[in-house]
C-alpha cells in the first residue's frame, strides 16, 4: 500500500466517523425534541413545588424558549467546538461529568469483554461436533443466559455468592474482588451468543478439506481445533463481538445500578430519567464514538487474521 | 411544598424521596429508635444503603428527600422539630415572633464554627436565605418553605430579624428542615453554583463532615471533632461518636436486604414490606419503623369534569373501594391503611374520621342508581344516556412506579368493576401524565406528600394550589370554605388554634368525597441489632449525631 493510499483511507475513516458523530448528535437531539411535554416540566418533575417564576429562568438559560432550529445551531456551533455544555441538572460541564464516570465502566466493559472471550472459546471448543448430549447441554446453558435479563443475573450472583457465601462485596468498585460479579454479569450474555456462532464456524471449519488434511499429517484433534478450525470461525467472532461490545454500555446501565458501582450507567440512567439534554446528548455522543472505534479496529483485526482480505475486496 | 417520593411515596421524576414521620403507631415492626441501651462507644464505621441517589447535593437548589436525609448530618439548623412537632433551640439559642408572624427574630448561638473555620453568625443567616431566594440560584425546594420571604436583617452579629411580606405561621418548620440549613458564606463565594456537586465543598457545622462522593456508588461523611452544638433533645451535645458513616447507592430492594443480612452493610433504608417480617432479632437485625407525617397516600378525584362533577358517583367510588382489604393484600400489613388525607402523624390529624366512612358497597351502587348510572352496558358497565361510566387514571412510566402502586391500582380497578365502573389506566410518559395532570385532563391522580407540617392540606384543597403552580391540587375545585380554613391554618402559631382549621379541612375533604385516603405512608429501615442510637426525625430521616456501634 502506498502513502498517499494510506492518507487517503485514513482521511475516509476519519471523515466518515465524524460524519457519523454529527448524525447521531443531530438525531439525539431530535428525539428529545419529540420527547412530548414541557422540558423545564420534565426535568423538576410532575409534583415539583418549583415556582413559575424559576421554571421561567430555567427555561430562558438554557434557552428552551427559542425556535428548535435556532437551538440547534447553537448546540451545532458549540459542539463543533468541542464543548459538550453543561448538564441541566448538576450543572458541571459534561465533558468533566462523563469522563469522571468513564474509567469504572471502561474497567467493567474490558473485564466482562475478556471473560464473555475467554468463556465463548472454551465452551465451544470443547464441545464442537462432540457428543450430542455434551453440545445440548452447553448449548441449552447459553441459550439461558442470554435470555436471562441482566439484573436478574445480578442479584442470582449476589445472593449465591455475596450474601450466602461471602467470597465477594456486594457493591461499589473498591478493589478487583468488587469487580468479579458485576463482570460476571455483564459477560455472560455476551458468552452465550459468541458461544453458539462460534461453535457454528468451527463445525463448518472441521468439516473443511484443510481439516482433514491436517489430521491427515498426524495432528490431534483438539490441535486442528485450536490452530487451525479456530481461526476461521473468529472472522463472524470478532464482527460479533465489536457490536456486542458496543451494546455494554447499554448493559453497564443495569448491572451498574443493580451492583451500586459508580459509572456511565449511573450518569445515563441519571440523564434520561430527568431530562437532562446536554447531558444525554453527550453520552449519545460518547456511545456512537465508541461503536466508531470499535467498528474500526474490526476492519483491522479482519485484515491481521484473513490474508486473503489484504489484496481482494472479499467480504466474510 | 414538598416533594414526593420515589419509593415510599407515588410520583417522582426528578424526584426521588423519602418518607417522613413523626411519632405514632406504627404499621408494623418497632418503634422509631434502636435500642441504646449500655454506654456509647466512640469510634468504628457505619454503612447505610439508600435506594435513591441525589441528583444535586445543593441544600438550597435540590426537592429531594434523599438529598436533605443526607445533608441533614453535615448542615444544621436555626432550630430543631423534634418527632412531636415541638420546636427546639438549636443554631438559635432563642427566637421571637412578632404578633403579626410577619417578623421572626434569631438570637445565635456564640460558640459554632463551620468546618472551614468561619465562625456562624448573623452574616450567614442572611447569605444564605438570600442566596435561596435568588432567582439565580433557580431553587426547586428551598425558596417555596420561605414562602413570601422579604429578606433577613442583621441587627447585630448574633441577631436576625427574617421578615415576610404576610403572616407566614409555617416558617419554624421550614426553618428545622436541612433545606433551610447553612453553607459556610466562604464555601458560597468560592464554589456558587458548583456545590451541586457535593463533597468536600460542601462546607457546613454539621456533626459530619463531607469527605467525598463518588457518583452512582456512595458517600462518605466522617465526624466533625469540634462539634458542640446539637440540639438539646439530642442524647449528647459533642462530636457523633461514629468515625465514619457511608452511605452506598443501592437501588434494588432486594440487594439492599442481601447487603443487610449478609451484614455488608449495618443499616437499609426502604425495607419492602415482604421482607419486613423476616428481619428479626433472632437474625441479628431490627425493624424501625415511622410513619411518615403530612399526605397520605390519596387517590384525588377530579370534581370539575366529567361524571366526579356529581358528588354522589364521587361518594360511590369512595364507598365502594374496599381499602382495609387491598392495603391488606397488596402490602402484607406493613402498612396502616388511611382515614383522613392527613397522615395520624401530622399535628391537627383528626382520629374522629376513624370508621366514618367505611366500604359500604351496597350504598354505592344506590348512589350510582340515584346519579343516574343505572343502566348497564353490553360489558356490565354503567350508563347514563347511552354513555359508559368511565374514569381515567394514568399510570406513571414504569421507572417512576413505586411501593406497587400499580397493583394497588389493580385492586381498585377490580372494586369499581364490581360496581360498574370502568377504570381506564393509560401508561403514560412523563411529558404526557404531567401535561395531562396540569390541564386537568384525568378523572383520578394519587400521591402522597411527605411534611412535617399540617400546612401540607393547603397543598391539596387550596383552589390556588394547582399542581401546574407547584401545588397538588388534584381536586380543580373551588370550595370557599376549604381555601378559607387552609389560609387561616397559616396565621395563627397556636398549635390547638391550627389544629381547629385542619381538622375542619380534612372532614370537609372527606365529605365531599374529594380524596379516598388509602394508607399512612411509613418510611421502614432495617438496622443491624448491634447499631444503637439512632433513630427516626420529624420527616422520619434516620439521625447520626446519636448513632454507635455495640459489640
Amino acid at each position: 500500500m502506498k502513502a498517499t493510499h494510506l492518507l487517503r483511507a485514513v482521511a475516509r475513516r476519519v471523515a466518515a466517523a465524524v460524519a457519523v458523530l454529527l448524525g447521531a448528535a443531530t438525531v439525539a437531539f431530535a428525539a428529545l425534541q419529540l420527547i412530548p411535554g414541557d422540558p423545564v416540566t420534565t426535568m423538576l418533575g410532575p409534583f415539583s413545588s418549583a415556582s413559575p417564576e424559576v421554571r421561567d429562568r430555567i427555561r430562558a438559560q438554557y434557552g428552551l424558549g427559542e425556535p428548535v432550529w435556532q437551538q440547534y445551531l447553537h448546540y451545532l456551533s458549540h459542539l463543533l467546538r468541542g464543548d459538550l455544555g453543561e448538564s441541566y441538572q448538576v450543572q458541571r460541564p459534561v465533558s468533566s461529568l462523563i469522563s469522571g464516570q468513564l474509567a469504572p465502566t471502561a474497567q467493567l466493559a474490558l473485564a466482562a469483554l475478556a471473560v464473555a472471550l475467554l468463556l465463548a472459546v472454551l465452551s465451544a471448543t470443547a464441545t464442537a461436533g462432540r457428543r450430542p448430549v455434551l453440545r445440548g447441554a452447553a448449548s441449552l446453558l447459553e441459550l439461558l443466559t442470554v435470555s436471562s435479563p441482566s439484573y436478574w443475573t445480578g442479584i442470582l450472583l449476589l445472593t449465591v455468592f455475596s450474601f450466602h457465601w461471602q467470597l465477594f462485596p456486594v457493591a461499589g468498585a473498591q478493589n478487583g474482588t468488587a469487580l468479579v460479579l458485576p463482570a460476571l454479569t455483564l459477560a455472560l450474555p455476551m458468552t452465550g451468543v459468541l458461544a453458539q456462532v462460534l461453535r457454528e464456524g468451527l463445525e463448518t471449519a472441521l468439516h473443511e478439506p484443510f481439516a482433514v488434511t491436517a489430521r491427515s499429517r498426524g495432528l490431534s484433534t483438539t490441535a486442528v481445533r485450536l490452530r487451525h478450525a479456530l481461526r476461521h470461525a473468529a472472522l463472524p467472532l470478532i464482527t460479533l463481538t465489536g457490536w456486542l461490545a458496543g451494546s455494554l454500555l447499554g448493559g453497564a446501565v443495569l448491572v451498574e445500578t443493580v451492583f451500586g458501582r459508580p459509572g456511565i450507567g449511573a450518569l445515563i440512567l441519571q440523564a434520561t430519567t430527568n431530562k437532562d439534554m446536554p447531558l444525554a446528548i453527550g453520552l449519545v455522543l460518547l456511545s456512537a464514538l465508541v461503536f466508531v472505534v470499535l467498528s474500526t479496529l474490526v476492519d483491522l483485526l479482519y485484515l491481521v487474521i484473513d490474508p486473503r482480505l489484504r489484496t481482494d475486496q472479499v467480504t466474510p | 411544598m414538598s416533594r414526593l417520593s420515589r419509593r415510599p411515596v407515588p410520583l417522582a421524576v426528578a424526584t426521588a424521596a423519602v418518607l417522613l414521620a413523626a411519632a405514632c403507631g406504627s404499621g408494623s415492626g418497632s418503634g422509631g429508635s434502636t435500642s441504646s441501651a449500655g454506654k456509647p462507644v466512640s469510634g468504628g464505621s457505619l454503612t447505610y444503603a439508600v435506594d435513591t441517589e441525589p441528583v444535586s447535593w445543593d441544600i438550597d437548589v435540590s426537592q429531594q428527600d434523599i438529598t436533605g436525609s443526607i445533608q441533614r448530618n453535615v448542615f444544621d439548623s436555626l432550630v430543631h422539630q423534634d418527632d412531636k412537632g415541638q420546636f427546639h433551640a438549636w443554631l438559635a439559642s432563642s427566637w421571637t415572633v412578632a404578633k403579626d408572624l410577619r417578623t421572626y427574630t434569631f438570637h445565635l448561638r456564640k460558640d459554632v464554627t463551620f468546618t472551614d473555620g468561619t465562625p456562624f453568625d448573623a452574616q450567614a443567616v442572611k447569605a444564605n436565605f438570600d442566596r435561596i431566594v435568588d432567582p439565580a440560584t433557580k431553587s426547586q425546594y428551598a425558596a417555596g418553605l420561605l414562602g413570601p420571604y422579604t429578606g433577613t436583617k442583621v441587627v447585630d452579629p448574633y441577631t436576625v430579624q427574617v421578615t415576610f411580606s404576610k403572616a407566614f405561621a409555617p416558617f419554624l418548620q421550614a426553618a428545622s428542615t436541612p433545606y433551610l440549613g447553612f453553607y459556610s458564606p466562604a464555601a458560597i463565594a468560592k464554589y456558587g453554583s458548583k456545590l451541586g456537586a457535593g463533597g468536600p465543598a460542601d462546607v457546613g457545622t454539621g456533626p459530619f463532615v463531607f469527605s467525598s462522593y463518588t457518583k452512582g456508588q456512595s458517600a462518605v461523611l466522617t465526624r466533625n471533632p469540634k462539634y458542640r452544638w446539637a440540639p438539646s433533645t439530642d442524647a449528647h451535645q459533642g462530636p457523633a461518636y461514629l468515625d465514619k458513616l457511608t452511605y452506598r447507592f443501592l437501588s434494588q430492594d432486594s440487594v439492599r436486604v442481601g447487603a443487610l443480612r449478609s451484614g455488608q452493610v449495618q443499616v437499609a433504608k426502604s425495607i419492602p414490606p415482604t421482607d419486613v417480617k423476616t428481619l428479626t432479632p433472632g437474625a441479628g437485625l431490627t425493624v424501625i419503623s415511622k410513619q411518615a407525617p403530612g399526605g397520605v397516600y390519596n387517590l384525588v378525584l377530579n370534581a370539575s369534569r366529567g361524571p366526579f362533577t356529581d358528588q354522589r358517583v364521587r361518594q360511590a367510588v369512595q364507598r365502594g373501594i374496599n381499602v382495609d382489604a387491598d392495603v391488606k393484600s397488596v402490602y402484607f400489613g406493613a402498612y396502616q391503611r388511611a382515614w383522613s388525607p392527613l397522615s395520624p402523624a401530622t399535628l391537627g390529624y383528626d382520629s374522629s374520621l376513624t370508621g366514618t366512612w367505611p366500604y359500604d358497597p351496597t350504598l354505592a351502587a344506590k348512589l350510582l342508581d340515584q346519579a343516574g348510572w343505572s343502566t348497564r352496558d353490553s360489558a356490565g358497565y354503567r350508563t347514563k344516556n347511552g354513555k359508559r361510566l368511565s374514569l381515567v387514571w394514568p399510570l406513571m412510566p414504569q421507572n417512576l412506579v413505586s411501593q406497587q402502586h400499580d397493583i394497588l391500582g389493580q385492586a381498585v380497578q377490580a372494586d369499581l368493576k364490581k360496581l360498574g365502573i370502568q377504570v381506564e389506566r393509560p401508561r403514560q410518559d412523563v411529558g404526557t401524565f404531567v401535561k395531562q395532570l396540569f390541564g386537568g385532563k384525568d378523572d383520578i391522580s394519587d400521591y402522597s406528600w411527605s411534611r412535617a407540617d399540617p400546612d401540607v392540606l393547603r397543598l391539596y384543597f387550596n383552589s390556588a394550589e394547582t399542581p401546574a403552580k407547584g401545588g397538588a391540587n388534584g381536586t380543580f375545585i373551588k370550595d370557599a370554605d376549604l381555601d378559607r380554613w387552609t389560609e387561616q391554618g397559616q396565621t395563627t402559631l397556636d398549635p390547638a388554634g391550627r389544629a381547629r382549621y385542619y381538622t375542619q379541612v380534612q372532614k370537609r375533604a372527606v365529605d365531599l368525597s374529594l380524596v379516598v385516603p388509602m394508607y399512612v405512608v411509613s418510611s421502614v429501615y432495617g438496622a443491624s441489632s448491634h447499631v444503637h442510637g439512632i433513630a427516626a426525625d420529624a420527616n422520619t430521616w434516620l439521625e447520626f449525631h446519636d448513632a454507635w456501634l455495640g459489640k
